[in-house]
């Protein structure tokens, strides 16, 4: 197992330079950071040379790659071009508090939610609890989160108020003013109401999906001989399903994790732009489309590092609940 | 027959599965008794309903399966009229049964101790320990050499043949009366359905426990069995001990499964082995009359009209034929 772990942690090296390389070239072909810089009259020309120079774009592509990549390996992540006078590594690190936060919470409350209910929708096949299940899930995920979104922000921003005349909850943003200096629990209380319309618009999204998946994957293993065996055993219908259905259906879900966890870091661009949270999805698609080559860089090399760590993860975690499965 | 106490009585079983396709009755009015300490062997081809009366003794009949009649007497008292509760506490304690997948029967990711002493516990009212030793001896019992170490093995580190030796030690666990086993060798090579049937005849020595041997294999029955109930499409044809049928078959399909079993004089004499004519039919359209019409050389207008009853043709053999082989012919 220690052999297997080096050996693969070593193979992730190459896999991320890869990956980077590749997005590299990707979004140097897309745009020109200096085209703006020209039309702009407080630029002089020398001072774009200079920047030229200093960011290695006088280099052909593949060695301003390692230009680029060097000195993000000593730490040096570069200037952001979308906040002028920050630097990548400020922008992205007031983002990425805040995309952790409700990625987090999205991702855990999908995860509590849909495991039992895909369960349960497994168990009653063809009952009217299944049909509302499926009925359910199908909605979730074929309803546009911008959509579902502004629905919510109408019914719970617009149509509901409390006594005092504000919003039940507000409609955007993450912080009400004057709360950033406030006590710990107040300022948590104050976080909480922003973060629960887009954690629940996201979630229905991505239960939606992963109910049916726990669904497929129980009745896979209902229908499995051991099951049998279970019940002529004498078994109760707990020890059945719990013991011996569940730990089963349950393995290949850690797939769909693995999957899904480098979201918490990317963050839900569309979601955050309808709820006018400044998190890294907002962030990335801005940086991207505004020629913020750092920023974008940054934020691209981090979601690669998290998808390459969380498969390897997957399978470590693989050979632990499926005894079946052991690397050398 | 056996005069011994009466174990197991079923009494016309009918269990019907209700498909969108139509009904398809699997078990269709069977009837057979078996006594303490008898080995009442269910013979049949595939889909002739011979799984889904045993998984109906254990009422285990998964939907869209249903048992829609009859009576299954175990110790004088019916099954079919036990609550879900009760059922539970016979399952496993007093019929144990063993199935026919031994790679697919157990969890794979249980270790097989887990397995067995998880039976044990459910129905014997002892600790941890206890059962991990109980189920040790049980190992040892089966013939599964080093059980400590294998106690802890899990089902994919083990063959076969030794995976289907854990499915009887768990059946064992509870010294049962009746030991029910689906099919039990069919997946096993020769050599291993050999060893298991010699420890399932040993056990059965041992313990005295009766056993319902259901199989598609007439050498296992003549092994293996006491009597011998021949079932075609979900019903019973012919019934008695086992060396009648064997040596007197009476019902056209017997004597044609036995006549087709390969016998070593017919090599030598190099005579074309026969074979039943035709096809088992579709079971969502049975023949009228005798199922077995369509396939058998002396039916007669009769036979397509009607189903025979499952008369007693001589003492303590009962046949189901209007036409029944009239020769005593020595076939096996």
């Amino acid at each position: 197992m220690r052999t297997y772990l080096t050996r693969r942690i070593l193979q992730l090296i190459p896999v991320i330079i890869g990956a980077t390389l590749i997005a590299f070239f990707i979004l140097s072909l897309v745009s020109d950071p200096f085209a703006a810089m020209i039309e702009n009259p407080k630029i002089k020309l020398a001072d774009i040379v200079r920047l030229k120079h200093q960011w290695g774009f006088d280099l052909p592509i593949y060695l301003r790659f390692f230009k680029w990549f060097g000195s993000v390996v000593v730490g040096n992540w570069g200037p952001s071009l979308l906040y002028p006078g920050y630097s990548a590594r400020e922008v992205i690190f007031r983002a990425l508090p805040i995309t952790l936060q409700v990625m987090s919470l999205e991702f855990i409350f999908s995860i509590l939610l849909s495991i039992p209910l895909g369960a349960i929708s497994a168990l009653k096949q063809y009952s009217k609890t299944d049909y509302s299940l499926t009925l359910f899930s199908f909605f979730g995920m074929s309803m546009p989160t911008f959509w579902f979104g502004l629905m919510m922000m109408i019914v719970f921003s617009v149509w509901l108020k409390r006594p005092s005349g504000v919003p039940l909850l507000p409609p955007g943003g993450i912080q009400t003013p004057g709360m950033e200096s406030a006590a710990f629990l107040p300022r948590m209380l104050d976080r909480g109401q922003y973060l629960i319309m887009p954690v629940i618009v996201l979630s229905l999204f991505s239960v939606g999906g992963w109910v049916r998946y726990m669904r497929s994957f129980m009745l896979e293993v209902l229908h499995q001989d051991y099951l049998r065996t279970a019940r002529a055993k004498g078994l109760t219908e707990r020890t059945v399903i719990y013991k011996h259905a569940f730990r089963n259906a349950l393995i290949p879900i850690i797939t769909l994790i693995a999957l899904s966890f480098p979201g918490i870091v990317s963050g839900a661009a569309i979601t955050e732009y309808v709820f006018n949270i400044p998190g890294m999805g907002r962030l990335v698609l801005s940086a991207e489309l505004k020629n913020d080559f750092p920023t974008a860089m940054i934020a691209l090399t981090l979601s690669t590092i998290l998808v390459v760590i969380a498969n390897l993860a997957a399978d470590v975690v693989y050979s632990i609940v499926d005894p079946r499965i052991r690397y050398s | 027959m056996y005069k011994t106490e009466v174990l197991l009585e079923v009494k016309d079983l009918k269990t019907y599965f209700f498909t969108d396709d139509g009904v398809v009755k699997a078990v269709d009015g069977v009837s057979f008794t078996i006594h303490k300490g008898e080995v009442l062997g269910l013979v049949g081809e595939s889909g002739c309903g011979k799984s889904v009366a045993s998984l109906s003794i254990m009422r285990l009949v998964d939907a869209p399966g249903k048992i829609i009649g009859g009576e299954i007497i175990f110790k004088g008292e019916d099954l079919l009229k036990k609550t879900p509760e009760e059922m539970r506490k016979i399952r496993g304690a007093e019929i144990g049964m063993i199935f026919q997948e031994p790679m697919t029967s157990l969890n794979p990711v249980y270790t097989i101790g887990n397995q067995i002493s998880e039976a044990i516990l459910v129905h014997q009212d002892i600790g941890g320990e206890e059962a991990k030793k109980r189920t040790i001896e049980l190992l040892n019992l089966v013939g599964i050499p080093e059980p400590e170490r294998r106690f802890n093995q899990y089902p994919h580190e083990m063959s076969g043949g030794m995976r289907q030796r854990v499915m009887i030690a768990m059946a064992m666990s509870s010294n049962p009366d009746l030991l029910i086993s689906d099919e039990a060798t069919t997946a096993l090579d020769v050599t291993i359905q050999a060893q298991i049937l010699e420890l399932m005849k040993d056990l059965q020595k041992k313990t005295g426990m009766a056993i319902l041997f259901i199989t598609h294999d007439l050498a296992i029955i003549a092994e293996m069995a006491d009597s011998v109930a021949v079932t075609y499409t979900g019903k019973i044809v012919e019934y008695s001990d086992v060396r009648t049928v064997f040596k007197n078959p009476k019902h056209q399909y017997t004597y044609g499964l036995l006549m087709s079993v390969p016998s070593l004089v017919a090599v030598e004499t190099k005579v074309e082995l026969p074979a039943i004519e035709g096809m088992v039919p579709n079971p969502y359209h049975m023949p009228q009359g005798c199922h077995f019409n369509p396939r058998c050389p002396f039916a007669t207008e009769t036979c397509r009209k009607e189903m025979p009853e499952l008369k007693e043709l001589e003492q303590q053999h009962l046949v189901r034929c209007l036409h029944p082989v009239q020769a005593s012919k020595e076939v096996v």
